[in-house]
Formats: structure tokens, sequence, C-alpha cells
């Protein structure tokens, strides 16, 4: 067979695989949408798994063994030890600071995923109205801002940002579940040209940031309508403290988001 | 063409590798990874290496005279140059299909997104746009639908260099260390950058028509006296012409490859030119005085092993050119050399142009004897008719000129009469 037919022989043979892997994708994805019953994994089975021996890590929503893949991560074994046993989607997403895991990266980690995690754990208070509430008086209902009935929202990945006077503060992503705040966390951060997310430990406006990251981990697992507790963020934030009043602005938060939920879901579960 | 290595074979085959030595230790190419994994690290090896020889072919693109001979001649650089871009080719088509099998045991649906990502991953949807481009100007050149028009297919041919550029920036986006990469990518630009931007301003040598001398009908010699340094050549090499009479129906200010007729010495420069296209057809009524271009000279017909061995020369049609170079450069020098015995294979007389003054150099020297079959008379020429001429056909160096067909009958011929394939030496001319 001569070059010629060679190549033309090869790139019909090529489409046809590529045509081929795509269709079987589609089909399947579409035959999949009805049987999505993963294992539930609790935050304390989670936290069992934080060892050499075996590794457990939760990256958005999912939870992960990576155990057997430990000693071919090309660093070193304390790496990825550091994020056993807890939530890794910090770490997933920052690789080199700001850049996260390859696609290639993402197909190598499906194969370790062992179930969902379960709901954080549950407030003491009742979730529709966590304590110390916001007074009702003051503010109209959290569903009534909402203005919706329940269904609205569909569950799924939104992302969303607050901007002012020309410059993006906050963009923020969180998955929803049932109309619940799953995996919240900050994409950016900033006031007055200071990005609060790449703070050292020791800067004066550090606080401000770990104010901001007591925000995120209340809303986690929380109803949708607990968003409106923002607008008192003191009674959400436990270490309010000088620079409270001058740069913790929950609004901005809740405007964020309810940017999020107009723009509707970024990303489906 | 491949018995000997050259070389310039041993650099291409260092520049091709290195990247791949370089890129496997990283490969996670690791007893227990999954079929999956191993798939996924030949895919990605396979690309490293699709795309040095994508590199590596653009440098060869070149075309500086004197440099082919590393190669053993222009043509077979192209040879070179052709097999490594279809091996790239080959080899990036592989890389795709080998990546998304890679990621087929965790989901189809990761097989496709490995294929089709988000629009934000930039790098994979560039290297598309490789691939992309390395299809549309590849189809003509594989000639996917049929022959392509020469100036159409050179200049489509063009896209090769955005393509090579994104592919190159595919990988530089996923790699660490692109090092490497540039020092392939910077020579392959350097390359194109010297072949069509500045060689035509700087490395060609000017030439006036003097003469166009019918031989045949659609067969002309053209002299041609240099206005500035004249261009040095041997016996047997070619040139790359490019006429700029403003008379001209096709052709014009395009480069197009003939073959030297004079000898090395003579004070005009002759080529002989066959009508197989629009422009050496447009060229057989060249207007003299006119002025036209010449890079060169390239190829190594008469390279020589053994020098004092014996030859036998065979030329058909416009084949013929590279040998009247010979015999008048034989002429130039007589009473040296081995003995040459020349078989010209014309289909009848009136066909058989240079005969005359091929024969007239015969008889003027002692080495050299001229003969002629007509196809029209006698068929194809037979093994007898060559012994008849030429006994101890086994003892020679063996050079052929012509059309493919007389190429291959006359390779089956030889190769049935016991002579070594290393014996014989030809130079295809023909569009790979």
């Amino acid at each position: 067979m001569s070059m010629n037919r060679i190549a033309y022989t090869a790139f019909v043979a090529f489409c046809a695989v590529i045509a081929t892997l795509w269709a079987v994708s589609v089909l399947v994805a579409e035959n999949r949408e009805t049987d999505d019953d993963r294992r539930l994994i609790t935050q304390q089975e989670l936290a069992a798994n934080d060892s050499l021996e075996s590794c457990w890590k939760a990256i958005d929503g999912k939870v992960y063994d990576v155990t057997e893949y430990i000693p071919r991560h090309p660093t070193s074994e304390d790496v990825m030890l550091e994020w056993c046993g807890r939530d890794a989607t910090e770490g997933w997403y920052n690789k080199t600071p700001g850049r996260p895991h390859s696609a290639r990266a993402a197909s190598m980690l499906e194969q370790y995923l062992i179930g969902e995690l379960a709901d954080a754990p549950a407030p003491t208070a009742q979730p529709e109205e966590p304590a110390p509430a916001p007074d009702p008086a003051a503010h109209p209902q959290g569903r009534v801002l909402l203005g919706l009935s329940p269904g609205t929202y569909l569950d799924g990945r939104y992302r969303g940002m607050f901007s002012d006077r020309g410059a993006i503060q906050v963009n923020i992503q969180f998955d929803l579940r049932d109309h619940h705040f799953h995996n919240v966390r900050f994409r950016y951060l900033s006031y007055r040209d200071v990005d609060y997310l790449a703070l050292e430990e020791h800067e004066e406006l550090y606080a401000v940031m770990r104010q901001h990251r007591q925000i995120v981990e209340y809303l986690e697992g929380r109803p949708l309508s607990a968003m409106f507790d923002l607008y008192a963020p003191e009674n959400v934030v436990d270490d309010i403290d000088g620079f409270t009043g001058a740069t913790l602005r929950g609004n901005k938060l809740i405007s964020a988001i309810r940017d999020a939920l107009n723009r509707g879901v970024y990303q489906w579960p | 063409m491949f018995r000997r290595i050259r070389t310039g074979d041993i650099v291409i085959a260092v520049l091709v590798l290195l990247p791949l030595v370089i890129a496997w230790p990283g490969s996670r190419l690791l007893p227990g990874a999954g079929a999956g994994a191993v798939l996924g690290a030949w895919g990605q090896l396979a690309g490293v290496l699709g795309l040095s020889a994508l590199l590596v072919g653009a440098m060869l693109s070149v075309r500086l005279p004197g440099l082919d001979r590393w190669f053993g001649g222009l043509p077979r650089i192209w040879t070179l140059h052709r097999m490594l871009g279809f091996s790239a080719f080959l080899l990036i088509m592989l890389h795709v299909v080998l990546l998304a099998l890679g990621a087929l045991p965790v989901s189809p649906e990761m097989a496709a997104t490995v294929l089709f990502p988000p629009l934000d991953d930039g790098a994979v949807w560039i290297g598309w746009g490789a691939l992309v481009l390395m299809v549309i100007f590849l189809a003509p050149t594989f000639q996917f639908f049929g022959r392509p028009h020469y100036q159409r297919w050179k200049r489509l041919h063009l896209l090769s260099v955005p393509a090579f550029l994104l592919a190159f920036m595919h990988v530089v986006m996923l790699v660490e260390h692109a090092a490497l990469w540039w020092a392939l990518v910077i020579p392959a630009l350097g390359a194109v950058l010297w072949r069509k931007v500045l060689s035509p301003r700087l490395g060609r040598h000017d030439y006036t028509v003097e003469a166009v001398t019918a031989l045949a009908s659609n067969v002309v010699e053209i002299t041609l006296a240099p206005r500035g340094r004249p261009m040095t050549y041997e016996a047997g090499q070619f040139m790359y012409l490019t006429p700029h009479d403003p008379d001209l129906k096709a052709g014009r200010g395009e480069e197009h490859p003939y073959t030297i007729a004079s000898a090395p010495g003579e004070d005009a420069l002759r080529v002989g030119i066959k009508a197989l296209g629009d422009a050496s057809r447009a060229l057989q009524t060249v207007t003299p005085g006119t002025a036209v271009q010449i890079e060169g000279p390239y190829g190594q017909f008469f390279e020589r092993r053994e020098p004092q061995r014996r030859q036998l020369w065979f030329g058909g049609g416009v084949g013929i050119t590279p040998f009247v170079s010979g015999a008048r450069t034989l002429k130039r020098e007589p009473g040296s050399g081995p003995d040459v015995t020349l078989i010209y294979l014309a289909n009848r007389p009136e066909r058989a142009y240079y005969m005359e003054e091929l024969r007239e150099i015969a008889q003027g020297h002692p080495h050299f004897d001229a003969q002629i079959h007509y196809f029209q008379e006698r068929g194809p020429v037979d093994e007898a008719f060559i012994r008849s001429h030429c006994p101890d056909l086994e003892e020679r160096e063996i050079y052929i000129c012509g059309p493919p067909g007389m190429v291959d009958h006359l390779m089956g011929l030889l190769t049935r009469a016991g002579i070594s394939r290393g014996r014989i030496h030809t130079e295809a001319f023909d569009f790979l």
C-alpha cells in the first residue's frame, strides 16, 4: 500500500474512532442518568482514612480512595498525605497556586471514586433558623426574599460574583443539592487591590480573610435561605474585631450568591 | 534510495528521538499502572514523537545548496521530508486516539471529555486546531482527492507553519520544561523563513536567457548567460529556475526544478526543458533577453563510491539531460576517466533529441560510447540488447534517469540479471 493510501486509510479510521468514542459517551451518559446511587460516606468515615495505609479524600463532594496512587504521584508522599482524611478540594484546584490539576489527572482521579460525601455534620440548631437568628421583624423571611417556590433552583454547581466600582471583589462557587449549600469556596476575594486569598497568616488583613472562611463554613450544608443570615455577619462569624465593620460585608456575598443563582447551573452534578 | 545511511540521516534521527528520550522517564510507563494509564502514557509519547517529526520535517524544507549532499541529494531530502510528515500525521492521530482510549476504563464520558474538554481548556483545543490544519494541508499532499494542482498545493502547504506553531503551543502549555521544544521550533521556523522569504532575495543567481533551441516538439534547450556571480555545479545536478519574462503564459515568477545539460566550466548554463506542465510548456517560447533567476545546484546524481569503475548510463525522454551534461563534461576532458557506455532509450528517431551531439562526442572520445534503442522498433529494452553493447554489465556502476515506467522496467530487468541494487543509481523527479 502506498504512503498516500495508508495516510488516507488512517485518517478515515481516526475519524471513525473519534466519532465512535463520542457517540458511545453520549449514549452511556443518557443511560446513566437514572441510576446514580453512590455510597454515602460520612465525615467521620472520611476522617478515619487519613494515612498512607488508607488515604481517602473528598473533592467537590466526592470521596476518592487514593491509597494506591500515592507512590505514583509526581511529588513526595507528604504532599498528598497532607490532604488525606479531609476535604482536599482546595489542594486539587491549586496544584500550584491558582492552577488546577489537568483533565488527564481528573480522568485518573475518577478511577479511585468510592462514594459521595454525606452532608456536612448537621448544625446543632434547626437548619431553617440557625441561632442566633437575625431579628425576623427587621428583615423579611429568607423564603420570601428568594421569592421562589422550592424546586426552582436545580441541583448543580453555581458560580457568581460581586463587583463594584469596576472591580471584582467576590467570586464564589458552591454546589446546590436539594436547596442546600455544599462545597462553598471563594474563587476570588479582593478589596482595594488586596488579594485576600493570597494573604499569609502573619499579615494584618488575614483576620478578615479568616472571617470570610468562617462564613463559608457556616453556609456549608445549610439551606439556601441561610444566606440571608449574612446580612448580620456578627451572628455568623465568631471572631469579630476592629476590621469587621470596614471590610466584612456579608451583603457582598449575598449579592454574589444571588448572581450565581441568576446565572443558573454552571456545571451539572 | 535508503540502502546507505547518510550523515544527515543520523542528525535527523537524533533530533527526532531526543524529545522522546527526555519525555520517557516522566511518562509513567510503570508496571501495575493499569491498561488505561499505559495507553495514556503511550499516547503522550506518540504526541512527543509526532511533534518532533513535524518540526524536523519543517527544518528539511530549507533547501540549502550543498547541504543536500549530507542526505544523498535533494530528491532524497524530499523523500525524508515526506516520510517525516507522514509519520507525524499518523503519530498525532495515534496520540489523540490513545489518550482517549486511556480514559475509557474510567468511563466513556471521561474519554469524550479528554477529547473534547470544556472550552477553557485552551491547550487541548489549540492541539485540535493544529490537527485540523494538518489535515487541510496534508489532504492534497497525500492526494486524498486526486492529484493536486502544483502551485495551489504549494501555497496550501504553507499552512504547515501555523500547524506546527499551534502544535508547539499545545505542548508548551502542557510541559514543564519547554527549552527543548524552543530549540526545535526556532530552526524549523528559520528554515521556512529562509526558503520563503530570504532565499528569493539572497540565495538566487541572476541570468539572462541567451537562446532557446528547439530539440524536438515540446522539448527545448535554453541557454542562460550569467549577469552576476555564476553558479558553480557538477555534471548531473539540477537547479530551480524562476523566469521573469512578462510575456510568459504561465509560471512567471514561479520556481520549478530543471536539470542542467551543460558541462561545468562552460561559459553558458544550458538546461533541457520538456513541456510536462503549464510552467514548462510556457518556457518553450520564453523570450530571449529576458531575466531569469536560478537557485542551486542540488542533487548528486553522479556521486561515485568507486570512481574508477566503468559506468553504464540509461537515459530516456528528458531524463537524457543529466547524461548530456555528463557527456559534455567528458568531451572537455578527453582521454581521462573510466569507460562509459550510454544507452539512450527513445521511442522513435524524432524523439531522440541530443543523439547527434552524443554520437559526435562518442566518436571523438576513446572511453565514451553512445547507443540508441528505439521502442517502436524493438519494444521494451531487454537484457540481450544491453549485453550486446555492454557485455561487462555486472562490472559497472549503473545510472538511470527517465520516466517512472522506464526506471521500473530497468530496475526489474537489472535485478533479475543479478545486478546488486547498490550499483544502481537513480534520482526520481516525480511529484512525490
